[in-house]
């Protein structure tokens, strides 16, 4: 058993007089893959971005694991959780809303840009980046000159071209077809879980939530079940990593 | 917004549905009232310096005496440099507007609106915040009235009196103002509807050929010459002709220039971008130079006839210090620099006011990429450096570039200007420093646009889910 990466006590979250969140308690493992399944409306989005610090939960809170001891996430100024975010999180959503008037390169390049890295270096772990993701020669395309799936790589580069210890995704093949889809899956899960990053995947679909080792269903905003899959085997945290792609 | 009235709205004609839709959805929300409040604000702008102006030309035409035809002229082309930025600012609203017809589309369609209905409810509403802005900005003509009437030519305060322009006269300017405002709607709308995405999807950024420079530099170059010969030519009025003749020249010739030299600075910032906010910045700007440059060229303009109006009359000063004191030619200078100021600051306050409706669409137009990029924790302040300076890079290369352009074509002059009346060149530049400050205070406004924008995505007002 390795130690939590994230750990959430009793999360709640109202929006008016709709619940999204109704006390949410959840550990997520270093280096595990957790696919968070549920009805439309049941919550998974609202406690992805609890998790990731990009909204405050109303009650509870979110402790992040790092080096030097755990960082209280629900307690920090917008501020420092946008550096956290920047800085230790990387993101995947259901349209890569890349920024469309640069390339691809520049695109994945910018992310590492914002915490600092001087452009020459982020273009080049951009190149190495877009290259692991099959995008090789794609690197001057603009966005609009790129493919549903293309685009989807592009945006799992950038997500993890600064290193990030945690990969959060909402529904990032939601709008692809299904061959695609299982693609952009792959490249998903090999760049992170295989390379012992934690990975957090909101999903509709049963077969891409069926990849990662741990499936969680809310309803109404509670967990209703929370379980192992059939991949877990294979895909556990401390038998992987073999891949060894690190940034 | 609700979709309750389905029913009772497909049982009506449809001759009246754009007005009853419009009526529909014209309730606040967070976003909307930004998106109308700005129209009104800039069209009263627009409406009280039109009216300003023409109120301090009218006054000109009152007099009869042998120097009043050149008053006469040089008010009319102050009033005509005008418009250009008045055209600007009617197209920044309507696309605004535009915006909003793009938010509600879904609604719209849900209660069964065809594209046609669509467009006429954005060009009937881009007409009505055109008039309720034309209505404030007369009452802003009014309030300025008193300061307007303390500015002096021909070496006394115009007056109140002589600024009135009559109930018919204003409400000509209001029918003006509402009429261009309707117009450029309905212009902007089509390109919208063709293409809703236009800027943003299109493949391959636009080129620009460099035969235009070379076009370009020599047009200058021969007016500049012409400009040469003109210390000896005979007569006031062959020498403000031949002024007029090459500005008029240099000015299609900047139009033509412009967006090619944007295009290739961009580029070169875009390879020199050490920050992500130059970067997205000198991106944005290369996504369309014409954009950019049709956002600027009003400065364009402003700050060539500011250099060549402001080194005539310091020519003409220091040349004609030998008229008596008191004469009509003594005062005409004088009058000509404070006419060429009035210009300039009128011309950038509406380059301000588009510029800021236009920011404030561009901010609604991505508030999707914007909160995407706020999630993955860019800093508010790096999307707003980059959308700043993605208007005043090229605000900046611009003005200055045009105001060197004209102080190339007028060299002869301008040597000798800046020798024997540095204080008019002085007053030029500072105004137009003012002028480009400016338009940076009204990019500088629509930053809480932003801040909504992005405060909206985790408020409850916003839409549910996602
Ligand atoms: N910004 C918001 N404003 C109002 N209600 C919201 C907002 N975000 C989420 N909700 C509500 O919270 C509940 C959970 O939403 P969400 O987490 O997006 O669900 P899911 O991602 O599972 O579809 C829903 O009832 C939704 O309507
Ligand atoms: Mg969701």
């Amino acid at each position: 058993m390795k130690p939590n990466i994230l750990d959430t006590h009793l999360l709640y979250k109202n929006y008016g007089p709709s619940v999204a969140l109704d006390g949410v308690s959840l550990g997520i493992e270093a280096g595990d893959a957790v696919a968070i399944m549920g009805a439309s409306g049941s919550g998974k989005t609202t406690l992805l971005h609890c998790l990731a610090g990009i909204i405050r939960p109303d009650g509870g809170h979110v402790d992040f694991a790092t080096a030097q001891g755990p960082l209280r996430v629900s307690s920090l100024s917008e501020s420092r959780r946008s550096q956290l975010r920047r800085e230790s999180f990387g993101f995947v959503f259901q349209q890569g809303l890349l920024i469309p008037e640069l390339t691809a390169i520049e695109n994945v390049a910018i992310a590492l840009m914002l915490t600092g890295a001087p452009r020459p270096a982020a273009e080049q772990s951009a190149a190495a980046w877009l290259a692991a993701m099959g995008l090789q020669g794609l690197e001057a395309r603009r966005i609009g000159e790129l493919s549903g799936g293309q685009a989807q790589r592009v945006a799992i580069a950038r997500a993890q071209v600064t290193g990030a210890s945690v990969i959060f995704a909402d529904e990032p093949t939601g709008a692809l077809d299904s061959a695609t889809s299982n693609e952009v899956m792959d490249v998903l899960l090999d760049s992170t879980v295989r390379s012992s990053k934690t990975l957090v995947l909101v999903t509709h679909d049963q077969s891409v939530a069926d990849q990662c080792r741990r499936i969680i269903q809310l309803r109404d905003g509670r967990i209703v079940s929370d379980s192992d899959t059939a991949t877990a085997d294979a895909n556990r945290p401390d038998q992987a990593s073999l891949t060894g792609r690190t940034q | 917004m609700s979709s309750v009235v389905v029913p009772e709205t497909r049982q009506r004609s449809t001759a009246t549905v754009p007005f009853r839709l419009l009526w529909l959805l014209s309730r606040p929300g967070t976003s909307s009232r930004a998106v109308s409040v700005l129209p009104v604000v800039a069209f009263g702008v627009v409406t009280a310096l039109m009216l300003g102006v023409l109120g301090g030309a009218r006054s000109f035409w009152s007099w009869d005496d042998e120097l009043s035809g050149i008053y006469r002229v040089l008010s009319g082309i102050a009033v005509a440099l005008l418009v250009v930025p008045l055209l600007s600012v009617g197209g920044s609203a309507a696309r605004l507007s535009a915006r909003r017809r793009d938010d509600r589309l879904s609604t719209l369609r849900l209660l069964g609106a065809t594209p046609a209905v669509v467009s006429t409810m954005t060009v009937v509403e881009s007409t009505l915040l055109a008039l309720a802005g034309a209505l404030l900005g007369v009452i802003g003509y009014l309030a300025m009235m008193p300061a307007l009437g303390l500015i002096q030519f021909r070496g006394e305060p115009l007056g109140i009196g002589s600024l009135w322009l009559g109930v018919p006269a204003i409400a000509a300017v209001v029918v003006a103002v509402v009429v261009l405002a309707a117009v450029s709607a309905a212009l902007g709308l089509r390109k919208v509807v063709v293409s809703p995405l236009g800027v943003r999807t299109r493949q391959a950024a636009p080129k620009t050929h460099w035969v235009r420079i070379v076009v370009g530099l020599a047009v200058i170059g021969a007016v500049s010459l012409s400009m040469g010969m003109l210390s000896a030519a005979p007569g006031m009025a062959v020498v403000t002709g031949i002024l007029l003749g090459g500005s008029a020249a240099a000015l299609a010739v900047l139009n033509v220039v412009g967006p090619f030299v944007i295009s290739v600075t961009a580029r070169r910032q875009v390879r020199k971008a050490s920050t992500p906010q130059r970067l997205m910045a000198a991106r944005s700007v290369l996504e369309s130079p014409k954009a950019a440059w049709r956002q600027v060229s009003g400065v364009a303009m402003t700050s060539f006839v500011a250099v060549f109006g402001g080194t005539g009359v310091a020519i003409a000063d220091a040349a004609g210090s030998g008229a008596s004191r008191g004469s009509s030619e003594y005062f005409l200078m004088g009058d000509i620099r404070t006419g060429v100021l009035i210009t300039v600051l009128a011309s950038f306050l509406m380059v301000a006011a588009s510029a800021g409706i236009n920011q404030a669409a561009a901010v609604l137009d991505r508030t999707d990429l914007y909160v995407n990029l706020d999630r993955l924790g860019m800093p508010e302040s790096v999307m707003n450096a980059a959308r700043i300076r993605s208007v005043m890079s090229p605000l900046l290369l611009v003005g200055i570039g045009s105001a060197l352009c004209a102080a190339v074509v007028v060299f002869p002059l301008t040597g000798i200007a800046i020798l024997v009346a540095p204080l008019s060149v002085l007053v030029i530049g500072a105004s137009l420093a003012a002028g480009i400050v400016l338009v940076w205070l009204a990019l500088m406004v629509t930053t809480p646009v932003l801040r909504r924008v992005l405060a909206g995505a985790s408020a409850p007002s916003s839409s549910a889910a996602q």
